[in-house]
């Protein structure tokens, strides 16, 4: 069930008002049911897989506990490190199979097949279970922390699968840490109408986000990369830039439904996005996109490598593994790794390249701190994070290199053609008021915490905003069969 | 909770209010949408005849042929591809503002085994029908669920159409095209014979809902006291039998339909098997395989009319002068006129 669905839109509400009619006993149950039905109605064969990722980690966590308990400290932390590990090999293992396995299979046999061995490349038949990563990502954290003493095993199995499971964030996070999360099912919740009412706000903006802005400019990305040999220059880069605001308004505004609906409840979930084109490096955008993401791998990962209180050599090399596993995480092809381990690659060469930028600084005589070396710093990181982009919306490796030679190719958009690229004129300046309404609104968010003005205004203006933007979105959406209907891009991951 | 209910309640009811009265700027501004405002709702004129069904029936029966020739009111409410189920629906809306005492219904549309109809051919009627009860049925039974929004409020399904908005968008009017009563027929021929027609015994069962909504009409004629004439309209059935959703021997299946309307005591008149008395020629008097063109629909008409006119008792409208002198004026500049001083198609 997509949070842009008629389904959800009557599934939202009536979860809601029965969470908060139950006893308190019951609300976890209530909740887990319905986020099961949530989940097994992309299909009911997920179900299985979620509940084997959720039993394993539970039962891991409770194993760990034990270990804790042992007295000899020796065979407690190998006692933990097994069943730490066989919950990663398990889990890991489930991902592998439904993710990666027809990927390393290819791979493999592109490998052994010229040197006369043989490699069985039968791919393996199976749906990619929506948001199988995420949900995984999300368990593997459960047993990390009970390993690492952060946090006491759960011992109430159907509070742990609701911690897996939670529906608002079950497909496509944020990935929550348990030792954020999981206390919160526990607790009593009681109705606020404040909270309730920011949370559906948070919502319509999310699906401004997705419906109004990110499905629109998807009209345009669809047409220049589905056909990569077909443009020049003047298409690509704008379908690029398209893109840089696609996937944002796609995956920020899913966020944003995901953290309402579970505000609504009253949970508390993470901050996902932060305004990540004004980032003014590969390092603050990372700190602004895919926040939960970006924090599971520098705990789980990147300081378990050895982060950078290491020597520079090992720091880069710790910089480029991370990124490159991210890339992984995201999808199982090349593309996808050459755009984490592009990001890699920035943050290596911005490290490396440091001395030199500040002595250019000096030469040029330009304040750090100036608005213009802040100004062009923002534009440099768009520009790099954009490129890294072609490679992944690229539906191959091969598309994204014929799209950047064919960035070099001039190309004549005077009579029109413009707005034969899957947007019409009309459609083509809506793309481009939605992205100034994005930037906008992120822009005014920075000081100012803008749900609280509007909930502040008079009845009338607030009921007018209310209903304008529910108009706005009903009419201007890209949604119904004259569009292609478009699932939330991070659904796949 | 319960403020945020009620709230949240009144939301939604000031949301679908504007989406409403914005779904007639988005509907597409087509003739099937004039002739159903003008004859639904805007004519108080009395028809004697209404003529009800599918393309077939929009193009087949000119009410202009049926007033010059024998002085019969009548409208066509057809269009293009109407299931059967949504002219059930529709006809209970003529009634709610005329009160014909002749309803011609036309049934090829009983073939289609789909539980529903194509949505954009539904469309053309339902989006035309102001909300009211009946609509709500209509939508219910006539439309898949996943659908149902879209028909209440067909600002959803057309909300596209915001960057293609015409002045005729905001500004259409339909009493334009009054003066066809509904009528409209295609200008090209044929140039083929009907190699579909067989004389044939044979017979084949009406898919459930079709039947069901057969005995529906029958019901209602009872109901609301007007007499029911079921017709079928000349058509080579070679691609219906071959088509997907549909039953696959259309010959056979208005076999049965003869044998029930006979068992019902409800006419039936098989145009398609009287193609020789009304002095059709397949190849000149059809716009395509299934369609009459104008000649044919003013041939057909006059045939049908004659028919009506021997078999039923109509009102005298001579007397009525605004009515007859307007119906005339209406005919002078009617496709029939055209077909008779020669300018059809040129």
């Amino acid at each position: 069930m997509s949070f842009a669905s008629i389904q959800f839109l009557l599934f939202f509400p009536l979860v809601t008002i029965l969470y908060f009619a139950l006893p308190h006993r019951l609300r976890w149950l209530w909740l887990l049911g319905a986020s099961y039905f949530f989940y097994m109605s992309w299909n009911p064969g997920y179900g299985f897989l979620l509940a084997a990722s959720t039993a394993i980690t539970y039962y891991s966590g409770l194993l760990i506990g034990k270990a804790q308990r042992l007295p000899d400290p020796v065979k407690s932390i190998k006692m933990k490190k097994l069943w730490v590990t066989a919950s990663f090999v398990l889990n890991l293992g489930i991902l592998f199979t439904f993710k990666y396995l027809n990927f390393f299979t290819g791979i493999f046999s592109d490998i052994f097949t010229p040197l006369g061995i043989p490699v069985d490349r039968t791919p393996f038949h199976l749906l990619l279970p929506v948001g199988i990563s995420f949900y995984t990502f999300q368990a593997l954290s459960y047993t990390v922390d009970v390993y690492r003493g952060d946090l006491k095993p759960e011992r109430h199995f159907g509070k742990y699968a609701l911690f897996v499971s939670f529906f608002p964030q079950l497909v496509a996070g944020p990935i929550e840490k348990s030792k954020d999360l999981l206390h919160q099912f526990s607790e009593k919740h009681q109705f606020h109408y404040d909270r309730a009412r920011r949370g559906l706000l948070l919502m319509l903006w999310g699906y401004f986000q997705k419906v109004v802005v990110a499905d629109r400019l998807g009209q345009l990305v669809n047409t220049v990369y589905n056909n990569p040999g077909k443009y020049g220059s003047a298409p690509i880069a704008i379908a690029s830039i398209f893109f840089a605001f696609q996937i944002y308004c796609d995956f920020a505004g899913y966020s944003n439904i995901a953290i309402g609906a579970a505000q609504v409840l009253g949970f508390s979930l993470t901050t996902n996005f932060r305004r990540p084109y004004f980032s003014r490096s590969i390092k603050d955008f990372w700190r602004r996109w895919h926040i939960t993401l970006g924090a599971w791998f520098r705990d789980y990962l990147y300081i378990p490598l050895g982060g950078n209180r290491c020597s520079s050599a090992r720091h880069c090399f710790n910089l480029f593994i991370v990124f490159a596993v991210c890339g992984l995480w995201h999808g199982a092809s090349f593309s996808f790794i050459i755009w984490g381990t592009l990001h890699g690659l920035y943050q290596i060469f911005g490290l490396l390249l440091k001395p030199a930028r500040q002595k250019a600084l000096t030469i040029l005589k330009l304040d750090p701190d100036s608005r213009l070396n802040h100004v062009m710093q923002t534009i440099f990181t768009f520009v790099l994070t954009d490129f890294a982009w072609i490679f992944f919306r690229a539906n191959t490796v091969q598309d994204a290199f014929t799209l950047i030679g064919g960035l070099f190719r001039p190309c004549d958009l005077s009579n029109g053609a413009l707005f034969s690229l899957g947007l019409t004129k009309p459609e083509f300046f809506a793309a481009l008021i939605g992205i100034a309404v994005v930037l906008a609104v992120d822009i005014l968010s920075r000081n100012a915490d803008l749900r609280n003005r509007l909930l502040k205004k008079k009845t009338a203006f607030r009921w007018a905003a209310y209903l304008s933007a529910a108009i706005l979105i009903l009419i201007f959406g890209v949604y119904g069969s004259q569009y292609t209907a478009q699932q939330f891009i991070y659904f796949q991951f | 909770m319960k403020k945020l209910i009620f709230k949240g309640l009144l939301f939604l009811t000031v949301l679908t209010l504007i989406l409403a009265s914005l779904s007639n700027l988005f509907i597409y501004k087509i003739d099937h949408r004039g002739k159903l405002l003008e004859g639904l709702y805007n004519s108080d004129d009395p028809y004697d005849v209404v003529l009800m069904g599918s393309s077939h029936m929009n193009g087949g029966i000119d009410p202009n042929v049926l007033w010059k020739q024998y002085g019969m009111t009548s409208f066509n409410y057809a269009t293009g591809g109407q299931p059967i189920d949504v002219t059930y629906y529709l006809l209970k809306e003529v009634l709610k503002q005329h009160s014909p005492s002749v309803v011609v219904v036309d049934l090829y549309y009983l073939g289609l085994t789909n539980e529903y109809g194509e949505t954009g051919f539904i469309s053309n009627a339902l989006d035309n029908i102001r909300f009211s009860k009946n609509k709500i049925e209509a939508i219910q039974n006539c439309t898949p669920p996943n659908e149902w929004i879209n028909f209440l409020l067909p600002a959803l399904k057309y909300h596209f159409r915001w960057s293609s908005l015409k002045s005729v968008d905001f500004t259409y009017d339909s009493s334009s095209i009054y003066y066809l009563k509904g009528f409209s027929a295609g200008t090209s021929r044929y140039g083929k014979q009907d190699v579909s027609y067989a004389d044939t015994d044979k017979k084949q069962e009406i898919p459930e809902k079709s039947l069901s909504y057969f005995y529906k009409f029958i019901q209602l004629s009872k109901e609301k006291g007007f007499q029911l004439v079921f017709v079928n309209m000349p058509c080579d059935y070679t691609e219906s039998d071959r088509a997907n959703g549909w039953v696959n021997d259309c010959e056979a299946m208005f076999n049965t339909v003869a044998d029930l309307c006979q068992k019902e005591n409800i006419p039936f008149v098989d145009l398609c098997d009287q193609m020789d008395e009304i002095g059709l020629d397949f190849a000149q008097d059809m716009n395509n395989s299934g369609h009459l063109n104008v000649w044919g629909a003013y041939k057909t008409s006059s045939y049908f009319g004659k028919y009506l006119k021997q078999n039923f008792t109509f009102a005298d409208h001579q007397s009525d002068s605004e009515l007859t002198a307007r119906w005339n004026q209406d005919y002078s500049h009617s496709l029939a006129a055209s077909v008779e001083n020669g300018t059809a198609g040129t």
